[in-house]
């Protein structure tokens, strides 16, 4: 039988190395095994999404690197998802997500949430160009505890000011953490529409907002 | 345009020669937004080449800006060689679907024929009468997509990264065919007098590795920019995002300028090929541009300037990339009024005193 922290180790590596199409096999391995599912998620797929998000804020992975890695890990989880225990999967809060009306720029949309995912956030993913009332609708319907903007184009950044003032008329923003991203933006604008906080990558973006959440160590 | 006492040709010339000039050259990049000025719909772009070419001329004859260039969207060739796009009645065109979806669909697509298809025909139109309309005023460009972009909307963007790894035999036969569109769309421009300018966005740092880039996109970017070479015309490169890691690959292409958007630096894109290369750059168009105040824009603006003024090939204050549709008039002019008072040549002590004045401004609005 194969050994669990062989097959752990071997999993992380899969992720970090690209190799999405060998991910399934070597899952399907350790749960035949018998071992825990969630061991192999936490130390294994998540593990090696962290590594390739290193990699990402160190220079040596772009965005292709980055897709492809979350496939494997996606591909890894599909097999591990019905032997994991009910819990297993959301450790943090949830949060919606979505690009802006008046852009269908989603790329960085889908990093955030593929690094939120890793690090244990449960997302609801509107895609892209979303009105800001369907932001608004899906944090009362979810119960989310957070909101991620996202927007490429200069001229929807506008339309993230309009989620966090409907989220006030509606009462509802002191219960939820407004986070925003992408290329037009900077931190000043921001504070200027009212979020919580900007990032100027995936990878800062869970670590903002753990720290918003006070998941942080 | 009244405010300046030289064409854009004059002062080109006039720098280019070490004479005395009025003032640095300044493209805000006002893109669609000449539809602001013109006061038309920018959907008529779409259709009616002479609406192009006057609106160009109107935002000239606003602003004063050095440019004139014909350029809409990133996907009229993509366009033309099947993808499918929206054109929203009054915003700028956007990609629906690629133009394939499977690899073996690639061998099928054919280069665009720039007199045929898609709204090509309409753009090598507009260059005549843009031409004509710009005589004794300053020179026009010609804005083409690089081949490594075009490839991403023939086949799709998520899809095409991912083949970046997967299947570089596609990317290539993509970018191959991309390249015949490239130099027939180029050749079609400096026909009419129009020098190409070429945009790569998919090439920055911010979304492919260097790695990637100069296996996959420079060297179809080398072969156009080479083409446009063999005719006579040397074109301005611009890629959006981080480019740092590519400055020596495209200023080794004998460009002649590189234009670098807001989160690039002048200063350091000036050390590492300022020897090579015009620079061009980098106030940002969506802080700073459209969501700025005109005291925000004034910073910006300095700063750049005293950045790249004493770049050894020359630079051109500009945006770091296209400026938003609706960039308020007010900025564009304070942005315009800032290069016309630090004035040529350029005195830094001068741009270091208004610098400061305005930062101080800032703060005591803050205050």
């Amino acid at each position: 039988m194969a050994n669990k922290e062989e097959l752990i180790a071997e999993l992380s590596e899969c992720v970090v190395d690209l190799r999405d199409d060998e991910v399934a096999d070597i899952a399907q391995t350790y749960i035949d095994s018998g071992y825990e599912a969630y061991d192999a998620m936490f130390y294994g797929l998540v593990d090696g999404m962290n590594k390739a998000a290193q990699l990402y804020e160190e220079g040596e992975y772009f965005v292709p690197e980055l897709l492809i890695c979350s496939d494997a890990m996606y591909n890894g989880l599909d097999v591990l998802r019905p032997h994991l225990k009910s819990g297993d999967l959301q450790r943090k809060c949830k949060v919606v997500i979505g690009v802006v009306e008046g852009d269908t720029h989603d790329i960085g949309k889908n990093l955030v949430k593929i690094m939120m995912e890793a690090a244990g956030y449960e997302m609801i993913d509107l895609g892209r160009d979303v009105p800001a009332e369907q932001f608004v609708t899906a944090v009362k319907e979810n119960g989310a505890e957070a909101v991620g903007l996202s927007t490429l184009m200069s001229t929807s950044m506008e339309n993230m000011g309009t989620v966090v003032e409907l989220l006030e008329q509606e009462g509802i923003r002191d219960q939820v953490k407004v986070i925003v991203g992408g290329g037009p933006l900077s931190p000043g604008y921001a504070r200027k529409i009212g979020a919580d906080g900007y990032s100027n990558t995936a990878v800062e973006a869970v670590e903002l907002l753990d720290d918003l959440m006070g998941y942080s160590a | 345009m009244a405010k300046d006492s030289m064409t854009p040709a004059e002062r080109g010339a006039a720098i280019a020669n070490g004479e005395q000039a009025d003032r640095l050259p300044c493209n805000p990049n006002i893109a669609n937004g000449t539809a602001r000025v013109y006061g038309c719909k920018i959907s008529e772009f779409n259709s009616d080449p002479q609406t192009i070419a006057k609106a160009q001329m109107a935002t000239y004859e606003r602003f004063g800006s050095d440019s004139l260039r014909i350029f809409t969207d990133l996907f009229t060739w993509a366009e033309a060689m099947g993808a499918k796009v929206v054109a929203p009645e009054d915003n700028t065109v956007d990609l629906e679907t690629p133009a394939v979806r499977t690899i073996e669909d690639i061998d099928r697509l054919e280069p665009a024929d720039p007199y045929k298809d898609g709204r090509l025909p309409v753009h090598i139109e507009s260059m005549k009468y843009l031409k004509e309309y710009s005589e004794g005023i300053m020179g026009c460009s010609a804005g083409v997509v690089g081949p490594f972009t075009n490839a991403f909307f023939l086949y799709g963007v998520d899809d095409i990264l991912k083949l970046c790894h997967k299947n570089k035999e596609a990317v290539h036969k993509l970018c191959q065919v991309s390249l015949e569109t490239c130099k027939a769309y180029a050749a079609a421009a400096m026909d009419i007098g129009l020098g190409p300018t070429i945009s790569e966005p998919m090439s920055s740092c911010t979304v492919v590795s260097p790695k990637v880039f100069r296996e996959l996109s420079l060297p179809y970017l080398k072969q156009l920019v080479d083409f446009i070479h063999e005719r006579g015309f040397n074109p301005v490169i611009h890629i959006c995002g981080q480019t740092d890691r590519i400055w020596k690959d495209v200023a080794d292409l004998g460009v002649a300028g590189w234009s670098i958007d807001n989160v690039a630096s002048i200063e350091e894109c000036k050390a590492t090929v300022g020897d090579q290369c015009k620079i061009m750059g980098n106030v940002d168009p969506g802080s700073v541009m459209y969501a700025g105040t005109p005291l925000d824009v004034r910073i910006g603006t300095l700063t750049s300037i005293k950045e790249g003024y004493d770049n050894p090939k020359g630079y051109v204050c500009m945006s770091g990339c296209s400026l938003p549709v609706e960039t308020p008039f007010e900025n564009i002019d304070t942005m315009m009024d800032t290069v016309r008072e630090v004035g040529y040549p350029v005195d830094p002590e001068k741009v270091d005193w208004m610098l400061d004045a305005a930062l101080k401004e800032r703060d005591g609005e803050a205050d």
